[in-house]
Order: C-alpha cells, then sequence, then structure tokens
C-alpha cells in the first residue's frame, strides 16, 4: 500500500530538519521560543490611549461618537439610525450587555439574533479595543453571531473605554485571560474599518461585500476635546 | 494553472508594447511603494520587527514537524478535519470529494494562490461544480477567462472601461450606466451576495497557522473570505505547511508586516482567527470544517539552500519595487507568482527548465531585498538559481559562452585592465560628438532599443588608483 500522503510530508520533514532538531524535547523547543519573546508594537499616535484609538478608527475610515453611559448610547444609536435610514430597526446579537440596555428610551427596538440579508443596520458590543491598530474584536457565539459583523449595511459598535488596551499583544493577553483554554470560540475578529476593495483601479470604495459604514461608539467618560484632538491628528497624519 | 513562463520573453515584449497597461504599471510603482514606506515610517522600529519575525520564521522552520503536529492535534480537537495533500493532485481530490461527499453544486471561494497554484478551479468545474470567485479582483479576472497579474490586486491590469464592458457583457442585467468604480463594486456586491447565501462549501486561504491553538488566522480588507467562512455549512481551508507559526502573537507580528507592506494600512478590515465547526453557543458558522495541509514540494525546498523563500508572507511589495515587473506586467511571468518572489518560487515549484528565463529577469537592484518584511535575499536565491541553470547548461549556448570569455578575462585582471584601458578611450572617442552610442559591435541586443551612453573617460580601475594615489599622498 502506498504511503498516506501524512506520514510521506512528515518523513520529508524529518530528513529535511536534520538529526540536531529532532533531538531537540518539546520543553527545549518551548523555552526556545520564549527566548524569542514578542514582536514591538507600533508607534501610537497620542499617548492617551482613547484618543490613540480613535486616531486609528477614524484613520481606517470608521466614525466616531462618545456616548458617556449606556443610556446615553441608546440615544446615540437611535439617532444613528433614524438620521441614515429613517427607522429604528437595528439587529443585535443575545448579549446580555446589549439586552440590559434602555432601548425604548430611544424608541429602538433591537430585533435579538444573528443578521439576515438585507438588514440596514447590526449593533455588536465590542470585547476589547485595540488603540494600536485601531481595530475592535468581537468573538462569534450567541453574543454577537458571525454574520452580524459582515451582513448589514452599517455596523455600530459599542466599546467600553476601559476595554481599549494599547498593543495587539495586549489585547490577545485580555484574550487568554477571558477565554480560558478549552472555551476558545469558532471565530475571534478584530474589525479595523467597513469592508472596502481597491481592486478596480486602485480607487478605495466602501461596501465591497460587507458594511459600507463603520461607527464605533466609545462608552465612557470621554471629554469631547479627545475626539477632536483624534480629528486633528488623524487630518494631519492620515493616509 | 499551465506554465507558459518559457515564453516570458515574447511575452515581456508584448507587453511593453502596450502603453496604456504600462502605464498603469507604472503608477502602481510608484505609488505602492510611498505608501509601504510611509507606513512603515509610522510604525516606528519597522525593522526590529522584521529582525524579530525572521527569528521566529528560522525557529519555527528548524521544527516544523513538531508545530505542524502540534496543530494537527489542536484542529482536530477543535472538531476540524485534517488533510495531507503530497501533491496538487491529492487537495483537488480531497476538496471534489469534500463536495461530492455533501452534494454540493455551488462553491464560494476567498482569495487563495495556493488553489491557483493546483488549478483547483478547473478540477471542480470539470466535475460539474459551480466556482465562484469572490473575491473582486479575482471574481473580474475569472469573469474575464484571466489569471491574476499580481498576487494581492489581481485585476490591476485591467481599466475600468474593460471592467465595465466585462460586467455589461456578463451580466445579464439590462441597460444601466456603470460608469464610475463604485457602480462596478455595487454591481458586484449584489451578484456575489447571492452567491455567499446559496453556496453549500465555503473554500478560503490562511495567511497563518497557529499551531497553539489550532486556528487559521485571514486577512482581508473586503470581507468576502470571512462571508465564505461564516455562510456556507461546509467550509474547507486549503493552506501549505510553512504557514505554520507558534503563537497568535507571531501571528500578529506577521500581520503587522504583511499589510503594511502589502497596501499601507497598520491593520485590514478584517483579521479572522477561525478555529473549527459551530459550538453549542454558536447561532451561526459552517457545521464541518476542513484544513488540508499541501506539501507540494515545500519540503524539497525546506531541505535545499533556497529555503528562505518559504518565509515569503504573500505580500506583494517585491513586485511593485522591481523594475522588471513594473515594466512587464505579472502575466510575462507565465505562471501563478510573478515579480522576485515569483522568479524564484516558480523554478522551485515547477522546473527551472520550464522557467529558464525568470532568473534572469532580474537587473540586481537589490530593492527587493531592501524592502522585502520577511528579509528574504531574493537577488541572492536568483542569482544562485542562474548558476544552476548555467551548471545544468538550461540557458543558450551563446549565453554560456559569452559568460566563459567574461569569467576567463576577470580571472586574468591585468589583461582586462589592459584591454579596457584600450577600449575607452576608443569608445568615447567614437561617441564624442552624440555624447552616446547607436550600435556597438556583440551588443545589438542592447543597442536594439536604446543608445549606450559614450564613456567619459579612463576606467574605474584607472580612477581608483589616481585617487588612492592622491589620498595616500595626502594622508
Ligand atoms: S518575497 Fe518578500 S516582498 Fe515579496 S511577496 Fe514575499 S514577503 Fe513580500
Amino acid at each position: 500500500m502506498a504511503e498516506s500522503p501524512r506520514s510521506e510530508i512528515m518523513a520529508r520533514l524529518r530528513a529535511a530538519a536534520g538529526a540536531s532538531a529532532s533531538a531537540t524535547t518539546p520543553e527545549q523547543i518551548a523555552r526556545e521560543l520564549a527566548a524569542l519573546g514578542f514582536a514591538s508594537a507600533a508607534v501610537l499616535p497620542a499617548a492617551d490611549t482613547c484618543i490613540a484609538f480613535m486616531a486609528n478608527v477614524l484613520a481606517n475610515k470608521g466614525s466616531v461618537e462618545l456616548a458617556a453611559d449606556r443610556a446615553e448610547a441608546v440615544r446615540v444609536v437611535g439617532r444613528y439610525l433614524y438620521n441614515r435610514f429613517r427607522t429604528h430597526k437595528l439587529v443585535a446579537g443575545n448579549d446580555p450587555r446589549i439586552a440590559a440596555m434602555p432601548w425604548r428610551d430611544a424608541g429602538v427596538l433591537p430585533r435579538f439574533g444573528a443578521a439576515e440579508n438585507g438588514d440596514g443596520a447590526a449593533l455588536s458590543y465590542a470585547r476589547l479595543g485595540v488603540a494600536e491598530t485601531g481595530a475592535v474584536v468581537t468573538w462569534t457565539g450567541r453574543a454577537n453571531p458571525g454574520r452580524n459583523n459582515l451582513l448589514p449595511e452599517d455596523h455600530l459598535v459599542l466599546i467600553n473605554r476601559e476595554d481599549v488596551v494599547a498593543t495587539l499583544e495586549d489585547a490577545w493577553l485580555r484574550i487568554r485571560q477571558e477565554l480560558p483554554a478549552g472555551s476558545w470560540p469558532r471565530g475571534i475578529n478584530f474589525i479595523a474599518g467597513p469592508s472596502s476593495t481597491a481592486d478596480v483601479e486602485a480607487q478605495l470604495v466602501m461596501g465591497a461585500h460587507g458594511p459600507r459604514r463603520w461607527h464605533v461608539i466609545l462608552v465612557g467618560a470621554t471629554p469631547a476635546e479627545a475626539l477632536a484632538e483624534a480629528k486633528v491628528l488623524t487630518a494631519a497624519t492620515g493616509p | 494553472m499551465k506554465i507558459t513562463s518559457d515564453h516570458f520573453l515574447e511575452h515581456a515584449d508584448a507587453a511593453l508594447a502596450d502603453p496604456d497597461k504600462a502605464q498603469r504599471r507604472d503608477l502602481l510603482g510608484l505609488f505602492m511603494p510611498l505608501a509601504r514606506d510611509a507606513a512603515a515610517a509610522r510604525y516606528g522600529d519597522f525593522e526590529a520587527l522584521r529582525v524579530h519575525l525572521k527569528q521566529v520564521r528560522r525557529h519555527t522552520m528548524e521544527h516544523l514537524e513538531h508545530y505542524l503536529t502540534r496543530f494537527e492535534e489542536e484542529a482536530l480537537r477543535n472538531g476540524n478535519q485534517v488533510h495531507f495533500a503530497a501533491t496538487p493532485e491529492q487537495l483537488n481530490s480531497t476538496v471534489l470529494s469534500i463536495c461530492q461527499d455533501h452534494g454540493a453544486r455551488r462553491v464560494a471561494k476567498g482569495k487563495s494562490m495556493v488553489t491557483e497554484e493546483t488549478a483547483l478551479n478547473d478540477h471542480l468545474q470539470q466535475a460539474g461544480l459551480d466556482v465562484i470567485e469572490t473575491d473582486l479582483g479575482e471574481y473580474i479576472i475569472q469573469q474575464a477567462g484571466e489569471t491574476p497579474s499580481h498576487i494581492v490586486g489581481p485585476a490591476l491590469h485591467k481599466s475600468l472601461a474593460e471592467i465595465r464592458q466585462l460586467f455589461l457583457d456578463r451580466h445579464d442585467l439590462g441597460e444601466r450606466p456603470l460608469e464610475q468604480v463604485a457602480d462596478i463594486v455595487a454591481e458586484a456586491r449584489g451578484i456575489l451576495r447571492e452567491q455567499f447565501l446559496q453556496a453549500e462549501v465555503g473554500i478560503i486561504g490562511a495567511n497563518a497557522l497557529v499551531a497553539e491553538n489550532g486556528s487559521t488566522m485571514l486577512v482581508t480588507n473586503e470581507g468576502n473570505g470571512d462571508l465564505c467562512a461564516n455562510l456556507p455549512p461546509v467550509l474547507i481551508v486549503c493552506t501549505t505547511l510553512e504557514r505554520i507559526l507558534p503563537r497568535v502573537e507571531d501571528a500578529m507580528a506577521l500581520q503587522r508586516l504583511l499589510v503594511r507592506s502589502a497596501t499601507g494600512q497598520p491593520q485590514t478590515s478584517y483579521t479572522s482567527f477561525y478555529s473549527g465547526p459551530q459550538r453549542d453557543d454558536d447561532v451561526d458558522g459552517p457545521l464541518e470544517t476542513h484544513i488540508i495541509l499541501l506539501d507540494n514540494k515545500r519540503t524539497d525546498i525546506l531541505a535545499s539552500d533556497y529555503s528562505e523563500i518559504l518565509d515569503c508572507i504573500r505580500c506583494g511589495a517585491c513586485l511593485n519595487h522591481c523594475p522588471i515587473y513594473v515594466g512587464v506586467g505579472g502575466h510575462a511571468y507565465g505562471w501563478v507568482y510573478p515579480g522576485p518572489m515569483g522568479s524564484v518560487l516558480t523554478p522551485l515549484l515547477t522546473s527551472l527548465e520550464q522557467s529558464n528565463d525568470l532568473p534572469n529577469a532580474c537587473t540586481s537592484c537589490g530593492r527587493c531585498a531592501e524592502i522585502c518584511p520577511a528579509n528574504i535575499p531574493l537577488p541572492d536565491l536568483l542569482r544562485d538559481l542562474r548558476q544552476e541553470e548555467s551548471q545544468r547548461q538550461l540557458n543558450s549556448p551563446r549565453w554560456r559562452r559569452g559568460l566563459r570569455v567574461h569569467a576567463w578575462f576577470l580571472r586574468h585582471p591585468a589583461l582586462y585592465q589592459r584591454l579596457s584601458g584600450w577600449l575607452m578611450p576608443v569608445l568615447a572617442w567614437l561617441g564624442k560628438r552624440r555624447g552616446s552610442l547607436r550600435t556597438l559591435p556583440f551588443a545589438a541586443g542592447w543597442t536594439g532599443t536604446r543608445d549606450f551612453p559614450a564613456p567619459e573617460g579612463g576606467t574605474f580601475m584607472r580612477q581608483y588608483r589616481k585617487r588612492g594615489k592622491v589620498r595616500r599622498r595626502r594622508g
């Protein structure tokens, strides 16, 4: 019987590596790896993590609004939906944090569950924000089905101030803490902009397949000047 | 994909004769490097990042069997089915049998250079499946029946007018203007959205495989790969062994280098880590997931002197920075991978016999090595391939004769210097009036399309000696 592709490939790898590498124990390999450490992160556009985060979200062609607390976040979302769609329709995953918000106050009635084709706006509550790249992090599950990030016209994302970390390594540190081994979700998504393409004439167009707009709402006590400063930074250094 | 690299020179001639396309490439060669440089400068210590990832790659390659085994274990634990494929045929038949097991008819594909390498689409279509490319660039060239001209922007060689005509011909949608780039994107979005919703199988590639948790990293701006990974009930990830990295942080380091080198962004719109089929807590996602690990000569390359090319992260920067690629475009190279990385990979993945012009498509300017985020010494690898070519007598006999004469002179420096010392003043005198020469004996190939600048005065060695004397006297 012919060798299976797997054993064939493994045998070739062993031959390529030579005797010394094969003799190394897993513990030695782990030590070697640990000694290499992690990479250094990108320089942040501002010393304040939240300002840097907002500046990078804007540079990624997202839009940003501030909300002092969840009650204000509800009003911000309601206003956004009305301005964009002249409705208050919204879909959101079964995230207890979203469910507990006073939606009626702004006349918004979210449908809880997975987004469908044709939905105008979906709302996610991000687990983390990353200042280094201006990304928000979600993971799949009841609280945020994967398609909610992808199918709607507009993707609205709530993110708590205290969940904004400086670097991608910090983000993984938090993810490792929150998701103990064995409870890894199906998908972990870093989102850093609307769905975009530059495949035709190298011209950047939003809404390639997924959201045309990506709206990030920073929840917590952020002074309005911080957002103004982020806008200035983006205008100065933006691509 | 059928290889036509042995016609590189004819393809290159034809490409140069099309001024419109040449101008598009010039713009690409001008703006992409600017975007990359600005992003690298904004990063801070980009060089340290390159060095760090190189060390991690070396470590991973040294212990590839260990990490591959770990990845397999973790991926299985996550509920994936893991397949190994030694050859492109094995990958193609594995994909086909998965599709057939599910009675699938429609397949939605994310961008994957690996499946270009194995010509997967042809294989599936011959078996009667509908395969649709969902990356906009890939979709356009699939509709046009063409092949990618660039590994990041596969359709950048096509003008808006060409794409407009293509869509009018291919999409039965009646009268419509379709004049703006945004109209093209909107039309494709509508058509492809239906495909995502109807597909029974999604196929994606991977930018990295994470050994510690068996997940695959996918980096896109369009989100098409993510739709393929989230909507169809079956997901197949087609990838190769050397995409493995030990930790998620290493995949992030790769991502940092990749996107800045490819488009100048700090992060693409979507960077996703997929680990397997639906969990108890999931309300969407595939019910069944497969990962196919292709070798296709990677293990041979790993054991060879060309192993560093396996560090390539497919950013496309060496294409954008290469005077030959920008001059003649991706199609001239005649296979999946063009530019400097392609000129190294094509001979190794196909054969030097079929592609012996490619390692010569290099001016040794060194720009690619300067910017390659994976720190691959591309010009050195190309030179080694040229040497192999000469040793195996794959280049033309005339070429080899010329090289032998040249080598003989170089080994007799006194004679060489005497001869050139005599020749240069003659050439200078001949070209005195115009400052250049229109023809030269034995160099018609060179002077056929351009003038040879007339030498200004003595040879380099003569000047070197003169200045050396001056400096010595001063010192
Ligand atoms: S060889 Fe280097 S520059 Fe070229 S595509 Fe690969 S990683 Fe990018």
